[in-house]
This record gives C-alpha cells, structure tokens and sequence, in this order.
C-alpha cells in the first residue's frame, strides 16, 4: 500500500512550493495549484486565496461583533464556517483556531470535555480568534509574496 | 541494786529484756546508731543467723547478708526507719523481697526520752501470698500472673471448661473495650461476628481445642462497641494434674498486618497491570513499524534483483513474518491477562470460517498431506459470536497441525455438540498424523511460553503463547479446549468448543447485514485498483455524469468544483444549503448521477437533506463530505440515508476512489428502479398487500445493492444496448399502468426524455454488470464460501457462475469465480423471472 507512484506528480508541485512552514499543508495546497491551467498564470488559486482571505476578514469581523454581544452559537457557526474553507485550502493554523472558537462555542474544550463557564469559553474564543488574525495576517504576506514572485 | 540492775536475780515481776526475749514477733533492738543491740529468741529461731554474727552488728549490713535484697527493697527499710525516726512513731516498710522467695516487712518503733533516741525496736512480719485473684484449681505464680496482668499488645484470657471468660488482663480491656467486671463470667461468643456465631464457630474452636490441644484462626473479632478487627486467635486446652480446667486464649490485633497486606496484593496487581499494559502497549509499537518493514520488503522483493538479493530479501521477509506473529502473540496474550480482550458480537459462518481457514493453511502444505474437512449437516450457515476469534483459534490449531504433520491427513471437523433455546456449542476438532505429543508435555500444553520442543534445536519456531490464547479465546467464548492423543495412529487431535447465540429474527440478521455492509463500505470496498487508471475510466464518463454539489462555503464551492473540473466533470449543479438541494433534487428526481453533500450547513443540514430526499424516494448515491470526521460520524451519515462519505479536507485521491465506486461500479441507481419495476410486474398476480410489502422490500434493498467491477468494460452489442432501452421503455409502460406503488416517477415530459437519452447513452456499456447479491440473499443465508476442490461434501455446494451471472450480461461469465450467494429463492426466481423477460424482449426486437 506504499503511494509512492501516485505521489509522483504531486512531486513537482511540492518542488515549486515554497515553504509555508506550519501554516499551509502543502499536500492540499498543492492540490489547489494543480487546478491551476498552468504554473505562471495562476487563474485558479490566486483568486481563490484572495477570496478567501476576503472572506476571513469578514468573518473575523462578524466573530469581534459576536464576541462582543456573548453569542457564543454565532461563534460556533461562524468557527466552523471558516474553519471549513481554511481546511479546504490546507490552512491549518487558522483551521486549528477556528476548530477552538467553534468548539468553545459549544461550551466544549478542544477536547470536547463540557466547560460550562461562559467566561472561559469566551476567554478562549477571544485567544484563539487573535491567534487567527496573526496567523491570517502573516500567511497573507507570504501568499502574496507567493503568487507576486511568480 | 547493782545485782538487781544486772538482771540475774528473779525479780518481783518479769524483766523488760526476757520479755523482749519472748515476743511472738521476731524483733532486733537498735542502738540509736542502727546496731543491733539484742535479738527476740523467736528472731533467731526464723532468721537462724548466729549469734555473734547477728548482735552488735550493723542492722543494713546484716540485713544484706542475711536476705540479700535489691538495693531498692533494702531502701524501703530504711525509709521506714527514718520515718520513724524523724516523726516518733511506728513504721512500717513495704515489702522486702529476698532470693529465698520469702518476703518481711518490719514495723519500726522508735523509743524517745524527751528528744534523745534511745533505742529502736524492729518487728519483723513474714509475707505470706494471699493470691485472691486467681480462681480455684487455676492458682498461677505471682510473677507470671503480674506478666500476664500487664501485657497490652495481647489479650490473654482463661475460659472456664464451658467458655465462659474468667480472667482479664490490660491487654484484654484495650483491645476488647471490656472491663473486667463487665465481661467476665460471659461466654466469649460475644467477640464474633453473626456470620461467625451462625456458623457455631466458637463452639466449635472449643471442640476442636479439645480434641487437638489448640486451635489457630484468623478472622474478623468485634470490640465493645460494636468495631472490628482483624484477630489472630490461639485457643489452648489448660490442664490441670490431667483434668481439663479450661482454656487459655491469647488475641493478637493484626488489623494492621491485615491492611498492609492487602495493600501489598493491591500494589502487586498493580504492577501486573501495569506490566501488562506496557506489553500490550509496546507489542503495538514494534507492530507499526514491523509493518512498514514488512511492506518495504514486498515491494523490494516484486523490484528486479540478483537471484542472491532475493535470497537475502526472501529472508528478511519471512524473518519479519515470524517476528510479526511473535508480536501479534504478544500482544493478545498481554490483553488476555490484562482483562482488556473483548469478543465483538457479529454474524458468523462457521462454514466459510472453517473452509477459507483449512485454504489458507492448505496451501503452505506439502503435497504429501491432505485435508479432510467435514461439516456437520446440523451445522448452522449463520451464528452471532466473535467471527474474527473462532477464527483465530482455529487458525492456531490448524496452523499446529500443519507445522508439525509432515505427510499424513489433517481433518477438520466441525459439528453442533449440543444447542438450547437460545445458542449452539459448536465443537471444532483438528486431527493431524503429525508428530503427535509426549504424555509428559500434554499437561502443559495450554501453559503460556511452552513448548514441548524445547530442544536446543528448536526445529519448530514459535513463541508457546499460540495454544495458552487460543484457550483464553476459547474461555471468553464459552467454550474450552482440550487435546488427546491420535486414537488410530500417531497424531493428535485438538479440540475446542465455543457458545454462539442463534440469529431470532429476520431484522436481527438485515440488521447485522447492514452493518456490515456499512462496515464494508467506502474504504474497505474501495476498490484497489489504482488510482491512475481510476482517474482515466473516470475521465471517459465524467463529461456526461451530471453532479450536485451541495456546499455553503464559497472557497469549498470553488475547490470542488476546480477538483471535478479537473477530473474531467463538466456538468455540476450547485445548491448552498441543504434546502436548496433537496428542492433541486425532487424537481428533477433522475437528474443527478451523484450529490456530494456537505453537513453543516445553514438553513438545513447535509443530514435533514439526505433523509428528506430519501423520504421523497429518490435513490440518487450521496456522498457525505465532513470535515474533522470523528468515529461514528460516518455511521451517522449513512444512518441519515447517505451512501458514502468524504473527509473534508478533500483528498484528490480519495475522492477519485469515492467516485469510481459510485459512478463506475455500482449500478445505476435509475437502472435499479427500472429493475424493481420488472420485478414488481412479475408480481403482479400477488395480492395488493404482498405487492405492497415487495415493493418496500425493493426499494429498501436497492439502496445498497452493489455491483461489481464492470471488467473489460468492452462495447456492448447493439441489441444489448437496445435491451436496455426497451427494458427502459417497458418499465415506464409499468409504472403508467400501476399507480399504486408509490415509486418517483419523472415528472415531466423533457425529465423522461432526458432519462431515456441517457439510457441509451454509452455509459451504460458495462451493461448491468453481475449483481452481487449481497442483500438479497438477506432473508435466508450468508454467503457461503465453499469451493469444490477443497470441500466437495460440504453443503451449501458450489453455485455456479452462470446462475449469478445469468441476471447480468453474457461477457461477464468468466468474471464469477466463486460465487457468494445463495440466493433468496422467491427472489432468486424473480430474478430469473427478470431475466427471461429481459431475453424475451430481446428476441422481440428485430
């Protein structure tokens, strides 16, 4: 059951990436970037990292004004939203904060132990979203880098 | 007068000395210096010194000499004299013990005139014992009365002959909370406990005290106020010139011991645990990486290599088997012993266990050995038990007997030895003509890490662990095992027995089956094909598969549309939300080929979705896409009516895999409904309610029914071809004449025409591919594995290719090697049923 012929072509693109470090899991990137007609024009990706970046910083705007208003079943729907979109493209330092702001959302550890302290989770879910917002921003610079350079 | 003064003469009334003389009382006479000045005659009578040595002594000198006392005793005399001395009156000491085991005290009597001492007079008293203490016949030595009388640690105690208490000591009242005046005279029945006394424990102490001398026990004693302790009790018989007195009983208080002991035994199966666990839990470690080395090898050995570096690799593979299995030996047997083992309830066929195990081992045989396998006629095709651990056990023992019958037979056996209401035991016996065992090794056969071949040799490999499991295994299922020597020849005959539970009810085993279809579903079933040549037959059908993507998130929207762009798919639907997905869905009911469903969605959930669109009896595949997939979210998914299921993110790969199996090897899920429609005309002649129940029976089944690998694929015939349609044509002639069964029909004119177009399509060209009849058959039988060469007696027989492929398509008759289905025989009619009129309409076309 070794992948090693299958692997192959994902290969080349591994090779073409630059090294995201632990934000972007380059297995699923790659697979973004190979959706792309070719590797100077990336008509695919390109716009759909924008977009998406677009749409963490609505997101994240619409979680400071749920935060603010204690809504934690807002936060939950809006942690899983996001966290749905940054799993598809492999973000996974954002997708793991958001897994936290949707599981304190539930009043639930990461763990998925119950915590029924309001505060807490609300503590939580304003870390995690923080966190997030470094790591969007700084993944943001190295995409554009990325898709600048080429 | 000097005369008179110097006593001689008789005078008028007696002389104050001769009266002196004859005191009844020993008495000295002492200078106010302490010397003894004249003794009484009575003194020198007890005391026996002589004379001289005794007046104008010093009086303590003479006192050590004459009694030698401890210093402290000799004090108390001195006391008492000064005492005397300093208050002018009579004194007496205290006790003043002497080696001689006789005891004085002496009562002091100073005479004064004025405030000048003149002399002192001593009167010495002998002690005599007055022991009130201790009860008639049982009379004791003071010094080992008073030793008894001040231990604390114990309670010694005496029993009359009836076992009532008579004495009390210190250590008694502390341990007991009992005074003395409290508990003697009561029975010592009152210490135990009710289960003890119910049990006339203390009567029969006594009896047995009587006859043996003493007796020992240990166990829970109760205080005063009702609190217990762990006793050590010692009960002796005490005799007295030989007649019984009564008893001597001595109670230790062990409560301490007790609880350090228990802790020690605690900490002891602590350690064993934990020992265990770690077994258990390394066993697994080395398994993972054995199981990379082992794969490495496979793939090196299947690369070009010198004849020498497949010898060397060949090595290596079988060193790593053998290592594997010492480790997989390991393993369950540090589970066995840690408790943590549990058998699985599933649905077992003893019958296909029995032959796939008796071919797996056959074929590591030389031709020299032959099996035999017999099956009971009473065996039954289906049990509920633990398929994967009669499994193992019997893969132990065949596996021994192949290891060690070098020519000869091995016959399996398998038979019912006995059955109640709700369960059989089935017994399984393995006879070999192997080596046989020595009568000295066959009693520790089943003894964890032995090996009777524990010759320096060690011609046979293993750990010894393999018989000790597979006897736990066969403890955990309700059975046993057992060996006995070869009664025809040399040999031995293993065997063991496990309880299977019989199957009730039809639901019980629809509802095993289900689940192991579930269980079966997307990974296991995957096919193994790989994924390139997936990817390319996906390709040359993908242009005309029209798909619903069912996602709310933009960026997933997007990936997956540039992912099924990618593969090829150009026609895919988009619905934001659950809602919206089923609307489309039940306004075009034949549309899509395939929904790619996510969960969480706003509005209405992937979940609700699936089972609104299955409750509007559409039987579209969807394929659940989750992100994060915890266990049991896939049986959630396919709970709610869902075929499949993706995890999120998506893999390219994977999803490949999903849409090969439901794209090219299941059968179309509009062709299934056409078929039920045939199947339901053949019906026609039943009565409206059994129409009505085969028609729920179809339409529930059909939702797992899978089809096999349409192989070679190769063009169908024109008339094929044209089966399909007129078969199409035929079941729509069906549906407009019978509008009771409630089955979704096209809705509109240009639904129809767009399902017929389709039907005549090319992807359609692994036409009707041989049905696996996996749920089907559900009403009477599991698959029955039995091929001819090995089991020509088993039941069940062979069934042959033709009769499972006649309800697929011609090319494909070479593709059935082995069937697995006995088939449901009103079903299995109806499909023929189905068949003819699929022919029958065949010839009619031109």
């Amino acid at each position: 059951m070794l992948k090693s012929d299958e692997d192959s072509d994902d290969e080349v693109y591994f090779a073409n990436m630059p090294d995201f470090g632990d934000h972007v899991d380059n297995a699923i990137f790659s697979q973004i970037l190979e959706m792309d007609e070719s590797d100077h024009e990336r008509d695919f990706s390109e716009p759909l990292v924008i977009n998406f970046f677009e749409q963490a910083q609505d997101t994240f705007e619409k979680m400071d004004q749920a935060l603010a208003s204690r809504d934690l079943n807002e936060l939950s729907t809006l942690g899983h939203f996001l966290k749905g979109s940054s799993a598809t493209l492999g973000f996974n330092k954002i997708r793991d904060s958001c897994q936290v702001v949707q599981q304190y959302g539930h009043k639930l550890t990461v763990d998925g132990v119950s915590e029924p302290d309001e505060n807490v989770c609300l503590k939580k879910i304003a870390e995690a979203l923080q966190a997030a917002k470094v790591d969007t921003a700084e993944l943001e610079k190295q995409m554009k880098k990325f898709f600048g350079a080429e | 007068m000097a005369d008179f003064a110097g006593g001689g003469t008789a005078p008028a009334h007696p002389d104050l000395g001769l009266l002196f003389d004859l005191s009844p009382l020993p008495s000295l006479l002492l200078s106010p210096s302490w010397r003894i000045t004249r003794a009484s005659a009575r003194f020198l009578e007890e005391w026996n010194p002589s004379p001289e040595a005794c007046v104008g002594q010093e009086l303590l000198a003479f006192v050590q000499n004459q009694l030698s006392p401890s210093p402290v005793h000799l004090k108390f005399l001195t006391t008492a004299i000064d005492d005397a001395i300093a208050l002018r009156t009579e004194r007496t000491s205290m006790l003043i013990n002497t080696r001689r085991s006789v005891s004085w005290r002496a009562r002091v009597i100073p005479y004064f005139k004025g405030d000048e001492l003149l002399a002192i007079v001593t009167e010495w008293q002998k002690n005599l014992f007055t022991d009130d203490e201790v009860q008639p016949g049982l009379s004791t030595d003071e010094a080992f009365r008073i030793l008894v009388q001040a231990v604390k640690d114990y309670a010694i105690f005496l029993l009359d002959t009836t076992g009532n208490i008579a004495t009390w000591n210190t250590g008694a009242e502390l341990l007991k909370g009992y005074r003395r005046d409290e508990i003697v005279g009561k029975h010592f029945s009152v210490f135990y406990g009710k289960e003890d006394l119910d049990s006339k424990k203390p009567e029969m102490e006594l009896e047995i005290c009587m006859r043996d001398g003493r007796v020992e026990d240990e166990g829970w004693r109760y205080r005063k106020d009702g609190s217990r302790f762990w006793a050590n009790v010692v009960i002796t018989a005490v005799y007295k010139n030989g007649v019984h007195v009564g008893f001597g009983k001595v109670t230790r208080d062990l409560t301490e011991r007790k609880s350090a002991e228990s802790r020690l035994i605690a900490a002891y199966e602590e350690s064993e645990k934990l020992k265990s666990d770690f077994l258990a839990n390394m066993s697994h470690e080395i398994r993972t990486p054995m199981h990379g080395m082992l794969s490495a090898c496979a793939l090196l050995l299947d690369t070009s290599l010198s004849s020498r570096q497949r010898d060397i690799v060949g090595i290596m593979d079988e060193s790593g088997q053998v290592l594997l299995q010492v480790i997989n030996d390991i393993l369950d047997y540090s589970k066995l012993a840690s408790g943590s083992f549990s058998i699985h309830s599933d649905i077992v066929g003893i019958t296909s266990i029995v032959t796939s195990v008796v071919r797996s081992v056959q074929a590591t045989l030389p031709p020299s050995v032959h099996f035999e396998m017999f099956l009971a006629p009473d065996l039954p095709r289906s049990v509920q038990g633990d398929p994967l651990r009669y499994r193992q056990i019997l893969h132990n023992i065949v596996g021994n007997a192949a290891k060690f019958t070098e020519k000869g037979s091995i016959r399996v056996r398998a038979g019912v030895q006995r059955e109640d209401h709700d369960s059989y035991m089935v017994m399984t016996e393995v006879t070999d003509t192997g080596i046989g065992i020595p009568e000295a090794a066959a009693a520790s056969l089943f003894t964890p890490f032995t090996q009777f071949d524990a010759t320096t040799t060690k011609q046979y490999k293993g750990t010894g662990l393999g018989l000790s499991i597979a006897k736990s295994l066969a403890e955990l299922m309700g059975g046993s095992i057992g060996y006995r020597p070869n009664p025809e020849r040399h040999g031995s005959i293993f065997w063991f027995t496990a309880r299977f539970k019989k199957i009730k009810s039809l639901e019980q085993i629809q509802d095993w089956k289900s689940r192991l279809v579930r269980k079966g579903g997307a990974i296991l079933a995957m096919p193994e094909a790989d994924v390139v040549s997936l990817r390319q037959k996906l390709a040359e059908v993908a242009s005309i598969k029209s798909l619903l993507l069912v996602e709310d998130n933009v960026i997933n929207q997007k990936v997956m549309l540039g992912l099924l762009r990618s593969l090829g798919f150009k026609i895919t639907a988009l619905a934001s939300n659950g809602s919206e997905a089923v609307n489309m869905v039940r306004s075009k009911p034949a549309a899509y080929d395939i929904i790619l469903m996510d969960i969480n969605m706003p509005i209405m959930d992937g979940h609700q979705a699936s089972k609104a669109i299955r409750d509007a009896g559409i039987l579209v595949p969807i394929v659940a896409m989750t992100a994060y997939a915890l266990k049991g979210d896939r049986e959630r998914c396919l709970e709610h009516g869902m075929n499949d299921y993706i995890p999120k993110p998506v893999d390219k790969k994977y999803l490949i895999k999903v849409l090969a199996k439901w794209l090219l090897q299941m059968k179309d899920y509009r062709k299934i409904f056409d078929e039920q429609m045939n199947k339901l005309r053949s019906y026609e002649s039943l009565t409206p309610s059994a129409r009505g129940h085969v028609a729920d029976r179809l339409q529930q089944l059909s939702l797992t029914v899978q089809g096999e690998e349409g192989e070679g694929g190769g063009a169908a015939t024109p008339s094929d071809r044209s089966v399909e349609h007129k078969d199409q044509s035929d079941s729509h002639g069906a549906q407009s004449s019978d509008d009771t069964i409630n089955v979704v029909k096209p809705t509109s004119q240009e639904e129809h025409q767009h399902t017929s177009s389709m039907v005549s399509s090319p992807r359609f060209e692994p036409l009707l591919p041989p049905v696996q009849l996996e749920m089907l058959d559900s009403t009477q039988d599991i698959g029955l594995m039995v091929t001819g060469d090995i089991a020509p007696n088993a039941r069940g027989s062979q069934i042959s290719a033709e009769a499972v492929d006649s309800g697929g398509d011609t090319e494909n008759s070479t593709s059935g090697t082995t069937a697995t289905t006995p088939l449901d025989p009103p079903l299995d009619s109806d499909k023929s049923t189905a068949d003819t009129t699929h022919r029958g309409a065949a010839t009619l076309l031109p």
